[in-house]
């Protein structure tokens, strides 16, 4: 009962979009924070580790994609949250490095509710 | 005191010609001369050609700030294709690059605007956000009015949010209109017209 | 070209110049402004370049610094081989004397090292004041009596000076972080304070600025910004690091070419 609520981090330039997926989550009894680029991400990341990550591929300073290598590479407990990227970029070249970069989902954009908060139930290994 | 007296100083380098160095092998000395050659806009062209085949993400950041401290349409015009790249850290790295030189960016916008390939377009509006322009959110709402791609139109909406107002209210409603399924657009122009009309001169102290 | 809170700050300075000059208006004060009428054109530059600052300012960067930092330098030094410290900007010298004062005071190792220390603004008013190191009460209003005891002499009513022992441990330079050719000459340093200046700048300006900053680092080297600053919104040149007591910033250990 007196869990502590599952964290997610959502990693997105677009303020909207961190705000469409906040309420979406929130909704849904999840906490979230929020981080403009994949540096922002990985300072917040040390300070507080989340249950999961929602990242967008296109972002200033550092992409969504070298954010992911960047985070895997290390060696960190924080390094093996689940990642899923969220994308504009439906490319198969964004797809395959969003993969090997560490990826564990990749969805393009748009997306409805319901889709969100299956993936994030999934990944936070709840009953969806 | 094991803290060390101020009389201490330390010999100036000197500096090697840039442009011939930008093809060094060493990608410290591309780096260097990366630097320097963005003190004089004569090096906008080998720094355009060696941008081509850097491999090196230190160096390819010095290229681009050297680009954005020439800041001309030209040295825009060098930095644009790459928002087409295909590696994600690549087209950022171009994009930071543009967003550092706002009033060069402005010569290419409505070319940028009008390309053929929607993921052009979406980093085109963004890029209207460092633009300080008072014609902007106009040119936001006019490319509002005819963009086709429900995920460009959003990226609009997320920059004309923070930089338009109330004018831009008839625009957000047909662009609603015109994509009736999408359920972030219709989110992100909710919110955005909120924002809008609460930032309007009337609802102010 | 503004932000909303630099467009605040631009406000308020410009107000209070126009306050300061008994300006009718601000048509009547940009006249005075054009005519460069008392130096006006010299009082408005240094009102843009605010300098308020205080000793131990943001101190647990400080303890990070005693902690951590100098010690994972010292470990990749030769021995013999000095620390370096950079203090830009430095303004009226608090920051560059609070880090020699908070060195002798809290890092058990610093009779085994030499450390150099400097201390760099763009303005030489500014500079001038942190040679003779006299401050009032408001700039050392963290710092405890016994410190001031210990590192101040009574200048006059209200005004102490730092020892000259300590004065002499910092070396005072003018340098414009964003010119390449004033920055190169100062060489590599261990651990950099550039605390409150780059939420300033343009986009353009802080890329040159950050690049400039990770030249004059070691490999490794460390930087600190200030607290409400991060190097998210300006760079990806360098790595970000977790310590227990502040988030820093280092430039990446590489392999070296050549
Ligand atoms: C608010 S003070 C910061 C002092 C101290 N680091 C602190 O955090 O308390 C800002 C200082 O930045 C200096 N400054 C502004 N532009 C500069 C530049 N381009 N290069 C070096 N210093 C600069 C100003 O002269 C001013 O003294």
């Amino acid at each position: 009962m007196a869990e502590r609520k599952l964290r997610i981090l959502i990693v997105d330039d677009a303020s909207l979009v961190r705000h469409y997926y906040r309420q979406i989550l929130e909704a849904k009894c999840f906490e979230v924070e929020e981080a403009m680029n994949g540096l922002e991400a990985l300072e917040k990341l040390l300070v507080n580790a989340p249950d999961m990550l929602i990242v967008d591929v296109n972002m200033p300073q550092m992409d969504g994609i070298t954010f992911l290598r960047t985070l895997r590479r290390q060696a960190l407990p924080q390094s093996s949250i689940p990642a899923l990227v969220i994308s504009t970029e439906a490319g198969a070249q964004d797809i395959a490095a969003a993969r090997a970069g560490g990826a564990n989902f990749y969805l393009v954009k748009p997306l409805g509710w319901d889709v969100l908060t299956q993936y994030a139930a999934m990944f936070c290994g709840l009953p969806a | 005191m094991p803290l060390i007296k101020n009389t201490f100083h330390r010999p100036a380098s000197s500096s090697p010609d840039p442009a011939a160095a930008l093809t060094s092998v060493s990608p410290d000395e591309r780096w260097a001369a990366a630097r320097a050659a963005g003190d004089d806009p004569v090096n906008l062209a080998a720094l355009a050609q060696v941008l081509a085949r850097e491999s090196d993400t230190r160096v390819r950041e010095a290229i681009f700030t050297a680009l954005a401290r020439i800041a001309t349409p030209e040295s825009a015009l060098a930095v644009l294709p790459y928002l087409r790249s295909d590696d994600a850290n690549i087209r950022t790295g171009a994009l930071d690059a543009l967003r550092a030189m706002p009033e060069a960016v402005k010569a290419h916008l409505s070319q940028a605007l009008a390309d053929a390939d929607a993921d052009v377009r979406l980093l085109a509006c963004d890029l209207i956000r460092n633009i300080r322009d008072e014609d902007a959110p106009r040119w936001l709402c006019e490319f509002l009015e005819i963009e086709h791609v429900a995920n460009v139109c959003a990226a609009a909406v997320d920059v004309l949010a923070e930089i338009g107002d109330v004018q831009a209210l008839p625009t957000l409603w047909r662009c609603a209109a015109r994509f009736p399924n999408d359920p972030f657009l219709a989110f992100a122009i909710k919110v955005a017209a909120d924002r809008l009309r609460a930032n309007a001169p009337g609802s102010r102290v | 070209m503004f932000t909303e809170a630099r467009r605040y700050f631009v406000e308020r300075r410009v107000t209070d110049r126009i306050a300061e000059t008994g300006a009718t208006s601000f048509m009547n004060y940009f006249a005075r402004l054009r005519s460069d009428l008392d130096g006006e054109v010299e009082k408005f530059i240094n009102a843009f370049t605010v300098n308020e600052t205080y000793f131990y300012r943001e101190d647990y960067q400080l303890t990070c610094l005693t902690s951590d930092l100098l010690n994972e330098r010292t470990r990749m030094k030769r021995p013999g081989e000095a620390l370096r410290i950079w203090s830009i900007p430095c303004s009226t010298g608090e920051e560059p004397y609070s880090i020699a004062i908070w060195l002798l005071e809290n890092w058990p190792q610093v009779d085994a090292h030499d450390v150099e220390i400097i201390g760099s603004d763009i303005d030489t008013n500014v500079l001038k004041e942190a040679r003779t190191g006299i401050f009032g009460k408001r700039a050392l209003m963290r710092l405890t009596p016994k410190l001031i005891d210990k590192y101040f002499v009574g200048a006059e009513p209200g005004r102490w000076q730092i020892l000259d022992d300590l004065r002499q441990s910092v070396r005072f330079t003018a340098v414009n972080i964003v010119e390449r050719s004033e920055t190169r000459p100062l060489g590599a340093f261990d651990v950099i304070f550039c605390r409150n200046m780059l939420i300033y700048f343009d986009d353009s300006s802080r890329r040159v600025a950050a690049e400039n900053l990770y030249e004059n680092l070691s490999p490794g080297g460390y930087l600190c910004l200030g607290h409400t600053e991060s190097m998210s919104r300006i760079s990806p040149l360098f790595e970000v690091c977790r310590f227990p007591d502040a988030i820093v910033y280092r430039r990446p250990l590489e392999i070296s070419h050549g």
